[in-house]
């Protein structure tokens, strides 16, 4: 019965701490998170079957991808300089992590690791927050909602290359891709052809709707694992192939639940697994490169929303304003690290704690940045404006 | 009116006044609607979390189908009808009313206004027929315009 000592450590460690961090208005992430490093292999080691704890955050991500697949709008991503903002955002973040990963010695592909995660920010946090402060009357926050859409769509994409560039050797890249592709697009053809016979049997009020959503699930995940194909990807197309079915409302609601709650024990058992000393980390070398990579990262989304701003909103301050909600990083930078690791490839240490540390307290920055983002991107707008009449002055 | 998608917020109803100011409706995928006011030159807006029924009521105000009750009396206009009021109103029998059918008082005929109505002893007469006869204690609920309302409180309940 150890799995049950097991279960009862991650859920009441986690329930604590997760009360804690939203009595201070906090994001919950980093310290889920920092719950599984003090109680997992580098902590105290209190976890029986790392395995155990490991699969049930595995669900977790499966879980994730298969929401915000069902959740896609890519209608309206056209509009008024929505694809200029998402690619403005991609080009100039994505870049900025990639050569820093390069700068401090990181392969190619972890490069492109690490950048991803730079890249793609948190929507949880960022969502929250825009609502929180009441911005959504404001043309800006709609800009960064599409963003986040436009963040999926590249997450997506990061996803496809990422499990086709790790699987060994570069010939068989192209032999994967393809069969990602074509999996995915079987996945599409059975669900449309199915729709008529599955719709009914989600309108059913006993076990079969959640049951039958589990199959799909599950089945087409272990049909991809089994084949070599992203399990994370076909999570994400099932769900939006789903979303196409009108009674699949119902039980969806019930998978958000589930979602919510093995997405907490998957930060968890991501903690838990990371193969850190605690003593040793801090080297000095490892900390001047979190903290680079921390002020570029805040940099960069500040730059890539003044830009967005100047050329969608005709306005700096609103740019900036942007730029402030868009910092928060979080679940998808963790996912995107874990989906690498998952490859067995093998991806180095110094990546894997660089990349936690740095959501954990990006999470928690960003979260504060994004909170006064408003007096944030105003202040700075008025600072940059002062400096430009100046400079005209003394010229 | 402008309407947005907001993905994972909802969907966004926008309209500027000829004012400038703003007002947005935003219905939550969690089901309630925030309703948001931002004045011409303000930075931050008013904003309101409705339930769907309070939001109902809000519409109902908005779009004219208001219910203005005074005592006994509602007043209903249905925009899709009518633009004059239609009242309802109920009434207590009158002593110069009783012994009499509604068919004797040719209430109809006289005014205009349709007894829908008459409680009796705790149970109601629904669409009393013309040859009821009013009793003691009736309460009577009657339907009509405003201007007949007024006719048949004056030679109706009025008379003794």
């Amino acid at each position: 019965m150890t799995f049950l000592l097991d279960l009862a450590i991650v859920t009441i460690s986690c329930l604590v701490l997760g009360l804690v961090s939203k009595h201070l208005r906090q994001t919950a992430i980093p310290v889920y998170i920092i719950a599984g490093i003090f109680l997992g292999k580098s902590g105290f080691d209190l976890i029986t079957s790392y395995d155990f704890v490991e699969w049930l955050g595995k669900i977790g991500v499966i879980f994730l991808l298969f929401y915000i697949g069902h959740e896609f709008h890519y209608k309206g991503l056209k509009e008024h300089g929505r694809l200029l903002a998402g690619c403005t955002d991609f080009i100039v973040n994505f870049f900025a992590g990639f050569s820093l990963g390069l700068l401090i010695g990181l392969t190619l592909i972890e490069a492109f690791i690490l950048a991803s995660a730079v890249y793609i920010s948190s929507s949880a946090i960022v969502i929250t927050t825009l609502i929180e402060n009441k911005r959504l009357i404001h043309p800006e926050a709609e800009t960064v909602v599409w963003l986040m859409v436009f963040e999926d769509i590249i997450l997506v994409i990061l996803l496809v290359v990422l499990t086709s560039i790790m699987v060994g050797n570069s010939s068989a890249i192209p032999i994967s891709l393809a069969t990602a592709l074509l999996f995915i697009v079987l996945l599409l053809a059975i669900i449309g052809r199915l729709s008529n016979f599955i719709s009914p049997l989600f309108e059913r009020d006993d076990e079969i709707p959640i049951l039958l959503t589990f199959a799909l699930i599950f089945g087409f995940s272990a049909i991809a694992h089994h084949l070599g194909v992203s399990v994370e990807l076909v999570a994400f197309f099932l769900g939006s192939a789903l979303s196409g079915v009108e009674s699949f409302k119902r039980p969806f609601g019930a998978i958000i639940t589930f979602k919510d709650l093995f997405l907490t024990i998957f930060f968890f058992s991501f903690g838990m697994m990371l193969p850190i000393e605690l003593s040793g980390l801090p080297s000095a070398n490892f900390v001047i490169a979190l903290l680079t990579l921390i002020t570029l990262s805040i940099l960069g989304k500040f730059v890539s929303g003044a830009i967005i701003g100047m050329r969608v909103h005709d306005s700096l301050e609103k740019g900036l304003i942007i730029g402030a909600y868009t910092t928060p990083r979080g679940e998808f930078s963790i996912v995107l690290l874990a989906v690498a690791i998952g490859t067995g490839v093998g991806v180095s240490e110094l990546l894997s704690s660089l990349v936690i540390a740095y959501v954990i307290i990006l999470s928690l920055i960003g979260s504060s940045i994004a909170r006064y983002g408003d007096k944030i991107g105003k202040a700075m707008a008025g600072g940059i404006n002062k400096l430009t009449t100046q400079a005209h002055r003394y010229r | 009116m402008r309407i947005t998608e907001l993905p994972d917020i909802g969907t966004k109803y926008e309209l500027e006044s000829s004012e400038g100011d703003k007002v947005a409706v935003i219905f939550l995928t969690t089901g309630e609607i925030e309703l948001y006011v931002l004045e011409a030159g303000a930075e931050t807006p008013s904003v309101t979390r409705l339930t769907p029924e309070e939001a109902r009521r809000v519409g109902g105000v908005l779009t004219g189908t208001v219910l203005t009750i005074e005592r006994e009396d509602v007043e209903v206009t249905l925009p899709e009808i009518s633009d004059r009021k239609i009242n309802i109103h109920v009434y207590p029998v009158t002593e110069g009313m009783i012994g009499k059918s509604i068919a004797d008082l040719a209430i109809r005929k006289r005014t205009g206004v349709t007894i829908t109505a008459i409680s009796r002893r705790g149970e109601s007469i629904i669409s009393p027929p013309a040859e009821t006869v009013f009793e003691a204690g009736d309460m009577i609920v009657a339907i009509g315009e405003h201007e007949q309302m007024k006719a048949c409180e004056r030679e109706v309940f009025g008379s003794k």
